[in-house]
């Protein structure tokens, strides 16, 4: 394995037996969540029981991608070599609307910071950093009736 | 009131702390363990219980010599060393033990700058910043992960939903300086103005680095014994009138769904609950400000003032010294720093026996120590017995 000092290395997400699924709808630009088959809450991050009804019939299913902004902070100082020359950037927390509640953590892209406040309607994009390398960040949409 | 036997602080210690102490582990658990036996009069042989998050309770009671060891308790992702305090309390309510060691010992981190540049590759909180598995495959390629992120989230939440503003918590930076400028233990002792808070620099905005405890080498010890021991020392006795565990969900705090109202809201309500005190009758608190939101949302959560209110309470001058309710009299954990807590506890007893020199507040007879925010918190509130 070979890597060159240029380049910084890429802050990989390590799948495994229980989250594979949401990455695969990434590769495939979709995003998917964990819901239990047995009462029908989503659940995030991924488990291997449901918290709500204990069931261990869980899937992911694709969802709308459609969200809420809950909170942001602005990222000025980088905590892993690939983001240090990527400052400022808007981390943020979002709540998905498929149910009240359901978090989820990413950034936020195309939007200016002083256009940022709570409750602005946003939507999924996926957003290619390096080759090997794509996440599902959100941008502003329009207001949905 | 707390149920089983009274409870009492007797022994406060703490080791030589600096942000390089050029002390091992050991170092700071021995003069911190030695320091709170000297101040409570008691001697190792006396104790016969250990609790510690940081480091390992029973080779902590091996090395002391503290045998035999009839409790023991140590937490890691824990309420710092409120998780300690209330255990240790915990085991001395219930007879488990009769005079326990409750410990804190950090080992400064390597900076930030440091740690992305892999100078502390091989320091554990590096491996966690960098770690893409489990939870933590959801922050780090998103470039989260960091404490001050999560803060700075909780920052921003607080502000959008109340309209709270960076002066807001300048004014409680400012005023927990001015209380480190009486405090000889204290790093940080030059007062400063809100002008000052609004120049330094972000680390995560609205998180500036102010905002932040500091980061050092320390070792803190606080001693527990029956309220009948108690009683044959020197010392001014302080009792453990309520004390409270809470955790609200599990260890991830950037998907926690409501920001604003975090574990202190039930830590609060287990304390009032397990007392005849109310909110009124507290003298002092000594609330855990390892960013500054999180002293706003205990103040807000143990109703000494209302949801959305802190900032107000603070620019009225409340929380300083000659207000209605001193807060962090010590200058908090961003002055005296990073004792993860112990240092609120100590404080608070301090304050009760009458110990704080300048930053005395007038006749306390009633104080409240607490630690932590987001999924787990924890506390107690002390008296003057």
């Amino acid at each position: 394995m070979t890597t060159t000092p240029e380049s910084p290395p890429l802050p990989m997400p390590q799948p495994d037996a229980t989250t594979q699924f949401f990455w695969d709808g990434v590769a495939k630009h979709e995003l998917w969540i964990q819901r239990c088959q047995s009462c029908g809450h989503y659940l995030h991050y991924p488990k291997v029981l449901c918290r709500f009804c204990q069931s261990d019939d869980l899937a992911g299913e694709r969802v709308s991608g459609r969200a809420a902004l809950y909170t942001w902070t602005i990222a000025v100082q980088p905590f892993h070599p690939f983001y240090v020359d990527r400052v400022p950037y808007i981390v943020a927390t979002v709540e998905l609307v498929e149910q009240p509640g359901l978090m989820f953590m990413s950034q936020v892209v195309d939007c200016a910071e002083e256009d940022l406040r709570i409750g602005m309607p946003l939507e999924v994009v996926f957003v290619e950093l390096a080759p090997e390398l794509t996440l599902p960040f959100f941008r502003p949409a329009a207001e949905v009736s | 009131m707390a149920t089983g036997q009274r409870v009492a602080i007797v022994g406060l210690g703490y080791s030589h702390v600096a942000r390089n102490s050029g002390l091992t582990v050991n170092d700071h658990v021995i003069q911190a363990t030695k320091a709170a036996l000297a101040d409570s009069g008691l001697t190792m042989h006396d104790i016969d219980g250990v609790t510690s998050v940081g480091t390992e309770p029973l080779n902590d009671a091996w090395l002391l010599g503290i045998e035999p060891v009839n409790w023991w308790a140590s937490g890691m992702m824990a309420p710092a060393f409120s998780y300690s305090a209330v255990q240790a309390i915990a085991a001395i309510a219930s007879g488990f033990c009769h005079t326990a060691l409750a410990l804190r010992v950090i080992q400064q981190q390597p900076s930030s700058s440091a740690l992305v540049k892999g100078a502390g590759a091989n320091h554990p909180m590096t491996s966690m910043l960098h770690a893409a598995a489990g939870d933590r495959q959801f922050l780090t390629p998103f470039g989260a992960g960091s404490p001050v992120q999560w803060a700075g989230m909780f920052t921003q939440r607080y502000m959008s939903q109340f309209g709270a503003t960076e002066e807001d918590f300048g004014r409680h930076v400012v005023t927990q300086r001015y209380h480190a400028s009486m405090n000889d233990e204290a790093i940080f002792r030059d007062p400063i103005t809100l002008d000052d808070y609004l120049a330094a620099r972000y680390v995560s905005k609205p998180l500036r680095i102010l905002d932040c405890d500091y980061p050092v080498d320390s070792g803190s010890a606080v001693i527990f014994t029956t309220e009948e021991r108690a009683r044959d020392l020197d010392q001014p006795v302080v009792l453990v009138d309520s004390y409270a565990l809470t955790a609200v969900r599990d260890l991830n705090f950037e998907i926690m769904s409501d920001m604003v109202h975090t574990a202190p809201v039930a830590t609060a309500k287990s304390l009032w609950e397990r007392t005849d005190l109310t909110p009124g009758d507290v003298d002092t608190a000594q609330l855990y400000d390892g960013f500054s939101i999180i002293v706003f949302q205990w103040l807000e959560a143990l109703g000494f003032c209302g949801e959305g209110e802190a900032g107000a309470f603070v620019a009225e001058g409340n929380t300083r010294l000659g207000g209605s309710l001193p807060v962090n009299t010590d200058g908090g954990a961003c002055n005296v720093g990073r004792r993860h807590g112990a240092n609120f506890c100590i404080e608070a007893t301090r304050q009760l026996r009458g110990q704080c020199g300048e930053r005395q507040v007038d006749s306390a007879e009633v104080a409240v120590f607490t630690n932590a925010v987001g999924p787990f918190a924890a506390g107690a509130i002390l008296t003057r017995g």
